[in-house]
């Protein structure tokens, strides 16, 4: 028997015998496995408002406009290429469509994009993608870039895409999304998608810009800018925002309906609040990046066995890094790129335990913390080789210098855990596109990676790219990818808990078929098929001996799937894309199907312009089919949508937003994890933001 | 695991799901009906917002590097216009490149005009790959007027268009067919001809 969730413990509450009993006895038919399926787009990525590197392309002189790619992604293979000769299936999102959609959250976003879903506990969001989404896995299996830099972090390795993500929403300039296994190129977490975030630029600002949002349940952001370009090169932006709700004031959990719990209505406990920070600086071929995020997380689920309802039981997850790159292309198209960084991830969280368990105050406020500090350095050089050649080959260090974590009673003093590690990482990767035909592309990545923790570890890819007619690909792609295990599955420890050092990475070994289509400038529908085989997944278990648990390599999950979509964008500014995902996984060795795994999932996104270049509507919808949970039960399909209407440049400098989500109101429930005695979470009812900014 | 371990909700949440079903279907076949409508519209030329940004700065280029016929502009000072047809298929691109710049005295303007008709007015006319059928037309019309007609069709150049840009290797490349262009009485520099990909010149043979 095994639980995958780390959570569970992070309140080390072993001996906290409500949540542990429960969870011993809950049947822990593992279940909490999760695989995967899914997908394959394209999107022709029109209206995007800037490259990596975008020069006055007017100020090229004929030749050299003849030799200007057409580049659209970028995170794929680490230099700008066409999304169909992209190794990978490939959805570009920009900030256009984050205003005109009134995307709040990457959560918000990703609920949008062809195979993906997520799950909301009201402490973080979880992404599913391929039909995988771990309980409380903290998006571990999905890699997440800002500017090319890594989000996760050193201890439970996580990328967080609620109200902590690193960034305000408004300073993403695109998203690429890049399905399958990037490990070739990016090492641990790329495992199911590569999620690959560009900011703005000083440039896309032109002055000060202030931004206020209120929405329901008492939400309130606010956000203040500064960007320009200096005549003498020197690109600068600065940005400040700040978030306060007091969520959803009364939520109702039948679970705890009783009158020790409040009949189960948890009060005035789901608030939050963020404040965060973005610095970046550009100067010819430097750039320098700075964020900070702070985010508090009111918990009002009474999940770890604490007291329910009571709005004390908080955590707080802070964010920060700085980064130095340096990126410029030579003489023959030789582009290098360098970048060395300093990191931060601090979380605090404080969970309310009735240890005596007759409800009565004082109840004792247990502190469980994480600190990380690492630094690290990459360097890539990018050149085309004899014609038909393009090589990439890089290498990346990483130094974890601080990773703490650590868990006590405040009241009396009770320490129960303190573990201090350090780690290395260093990494080299070579990547080659090979364009043995004018229509057949190969291309060939192998990435090594040395962890100090448990060695070393190697990934493939190979994507074989056709284009028997124009405008038409057929790719073939296999690839391998791995997780290493994080600090705290294998150091984590205390009353009832060992660690394990022998723990191995979990490893995907992707095979699949894309076929994508442009029919017309304007249109272009892709297909495609996969099969992923998931070895060694990191699991919780039991040691019968002992009665200890520790994480294990214990589990297989095989998963498939098919996933079409269409997408439609007109200058007109009508814009449109249908997607639908069909997807199933199971656990090799029990045959069970996985927790939170959808069979189905069907989306719809429309931009209408109601008034040419100025107002514009727009519509989602997402379909999601029955899920399992944990405990075996099922929480229902749904069928979600959100609706936006957008001006823009209301006189010349004002844009405006009206946005109501969960348009009609639809009561529906996301899985949760195991440290939950609910099986679900319901979701919020229709809420609404509006929304202006300003520019000066 | 036993279907039997498993607590499905009640009655009412079964008949609740079969009408999801219902919708769900409902929805999959309005999808794939859609799907099909695609299918069944072809018109080759896939575009990228990069894409434009190359081809609105091959526009800014071509003006310095063609002369109109002396009578063109009415004084040194008259603007160089650029049209487009139909939708903008630089979606504002065209517009943003050639801001503020002018070639020789000659300031830039752009106009994106909705019918075909008044393109006297124009130096420089794009007609984008979705107005494709208008192309034998609007050659028609303009006959041997002074303007530089640019587009991004196959072919384009051999129904009598002077500039065509192609898509190779994920590179913008472009034609000209020097013959439309000297019986309109445009003067293309030796520079221009030398970076196109292929030149149709009749008379020279080149």
């Amino acid at each position: 028997m095994y639980i995958r969730n780390r959570l569970i413990f992070r309140p080390l509450r072993s001996r906290f015998a409500g949540t542990l009993k429960r969870v011993r006895r809950s049947p822990i038919r593992a279940l909490l496995a999760s695989v995967l399926l899914q997908a394959l787009w394209i999107v022709p990525a029109q209206g995007q408002k800037s490259e990596q590197q975008e020069p006055d392309l007017t100020k090229l002189s004929l030749a050299d406009l003849t030799k200007v790619q057409i580049e659209t992604v970028y995170g794929a293979s680490k230099f700008g290429q066409k999304v169909t000769q992209a190794p990978s299936s490939v959805t570009i999102i920009t900030a256009d469509e984050i205003q005109k959609y009134g995307y709040r959250t990457l959560a918000d976003l990703l609920r949008s994009v062809p195979g993906f879903y997520v799950s909301y506990d009201r402490q973080d969001a979880y992404i599913g993608v391929r039909g995988i989404s771990r309980p409380s896995d903290y998006n571990t299996l999905v890699l997440i870039l800002i500017d090319g830099h890594r989000v996760n972090e050193n201890v439970y390795d996580g990328t967080y895409i609620d109200g902590e993500f690193v960034l305000d929403f408004d300073l993403i300039d695109r998203v690429e999304i890049i399905r399958g296994p990037g490990s070739s190129l990016y090492g641990t977490d790329a495992f199911f998608a590569v999620i690959n975030i560009f900011t703005k630029r000083g440039r896309d600002l032109k002055g000060t810009e202030v931004s206020l949002s209120a929405g329901g349940q008492e939400s309130y952001q606010g956000r203040v800018s500064y960007g320009r370009q200096f005549t003498n090169g020197l690109e600068l932006l600065l940005s400040e925002s700040l978030n306060d709700s007091k969520g959803n004031r009364q939520l109702f959990f039948p679970e705890f309906n009783s009158p020790a719990t409040n009949f189960g209505i948890s009060r005035d406990a789901d608030g939050s609040r963020f404040h965060k920070t973005f610095v970046s600086a550009a100067y010819r071929d430097f750039t320098f990046h700075a964020a900070y995020d702070t985010w508090e997380k009111h918990i009002p689920t009474g999940s770890f066995g604490t007291v329910f309802g009571d709005s004390r039981t908080k955590s707080t997850d802070t964010r920060a890094y700085t980064e130095l790159q340096y990126q410029h292309n030579f003489e023959g198209n030789w582009v290098v790129d360098a970048r060395a960084y300093y990191d931060w991830y601090w979380y605090d969280g404080v969970y309310v335990y009735d240890y005596s368990g007759a409800g009565v105050q004082p109840f004792t406020l247990n502190q469980d913390y994480a600190r990380g500090d690492w630094w690290g350095f990459g360097l890539s050089v990018s050149k085309p080789l004899l014609e038909k050649h393009r090589v990439t080959l890089g290498t990346e260090e990483i130094f974890n210098t601080k990773q703490v974590q650590g868990n006590y009673d405040l009241q009396p003093y009770t320490p129960y855990l303190f573990d201090q590690r350090s780690s290395t990482v260093a990494a080299v990767y070579l990547q080659d596109e090979f364009s043995i035909r004018k229509n057949l592309l190969l291309s060939a990545g192998l990435r090594f990676d040395q962890y100090s923790t448990f060695g070393g570890t190697l990934n493939p890819r190979l994507a074989l790219i056709y284009s028997p007619v124009e405008n038409t690909a057929l790719k073939l792609l296999y690839g391998q990818a791995f997780r290493a295990p994080d600090d705290f599955e294998i150091y984590y420890h205390g009353v009832g808990f060992a660690t394990n050092p022998a723990l191995r990475p979990e490893t995907v070994k992707t095979t699949e078929l894309v076929f994508e289509r442009y029919f017309h400038k304007y249109t272009s529908l892709s297909a495609s098929g996969f099969y992923n085989e998931i070895g060694g997944l990191i699991s919780q278990t039991t040691d019968p001996a002992t009665g200890f648990i520790h994480f294990s390599n214990s589990e297989d999950v095989h998963g498939k799937g098919l996933e079409f979509q269409l997408v439609e964008k007109r200058p007109s500014g009508w814009e449109g894309r249908l997607s639908y995902t069909v997807q199933d996984a199971h656990d090799q060795l029990t045959g069970d199907n996985l927790s939170n795994a959808p069979k189905h999932l069907a989306k719809i996104n429309l931009i209408a312009p109601l008034i040419p270049k100025r107002l514009f509507a727009s519509f989602e919808g997402q379909e999601v089919s029955r899920r399992e949970t944990v405990k075996e039960e099922f929480v229902g399909g749904f069928f979600a949508a959100n609706a936006t209407v957008f001006a823009k440049d209301l006189f010349g400098r004002l844009q405006a937003s009206a946005s109501l989500y969960n348009l009609f109101d639809k009561r529906f429930a996301d899985p949760a994890g195991n440290e939950f005695l609910q099986r679900s979470i319901p979701q919020d009812g229709r809420n609404f933001r509006v929304k202006l900014t300003y520019r000066f | 695991m036993a279907p039997g371990n498993k607590t499905i909700s009640g009655g009412a949440g079964r008949r609740r799901s079969s009408i999801k079903t219902l919708c769900r279907r409902s929805f999959l076949t309005f999808l794939f009906a859609l799907t099909l409508s695609f299918w069944a519209s072809t018109l080759l030329a896939q575009t990228t917002a990069k894409e434009y940004r190359i081809k609105a700065a091959f526009l800014f280029n071509f003006a310095q590097y063609v002369e109109w016929p002396p009578d063109t502009f009415k004084d040194a000072n008259s603007p160089l216009t650029y049209c487009t047809i139909g939708d903008d298929p630089f979606q504002g691109m065209l517009d943003e490149s050639l801001n503020a710049k002018s070639v020789g005295t000659h300031p830039l303007r752009v106009q994106h005009l909705k019918q075909a008709e008044n393109f006297q007015g124009c130096q420089i006319l794009f007609i984008g790959a979705n107005e494709k059928k208008r192309i034998t037309a609007v050659l028609e019309t303009l006959k041997q007027s002074p303007v530089l007609v640019v587009g991004e069709s196959s072919h384009f150049v051999q129904q009598g268009g002077t500039v065509g840009f192609l898509s190779e290797d994920n590179t913008i490349r472009f034609e000209v067919n020097l013959d439309v262009a000297q019986r309109a009485g445009l003067n293309i520099s030796a520079t221009l001809l030398s970076v196109a990909k292929t030149v149709i010149n009749t008379a020279g043979g080149k």
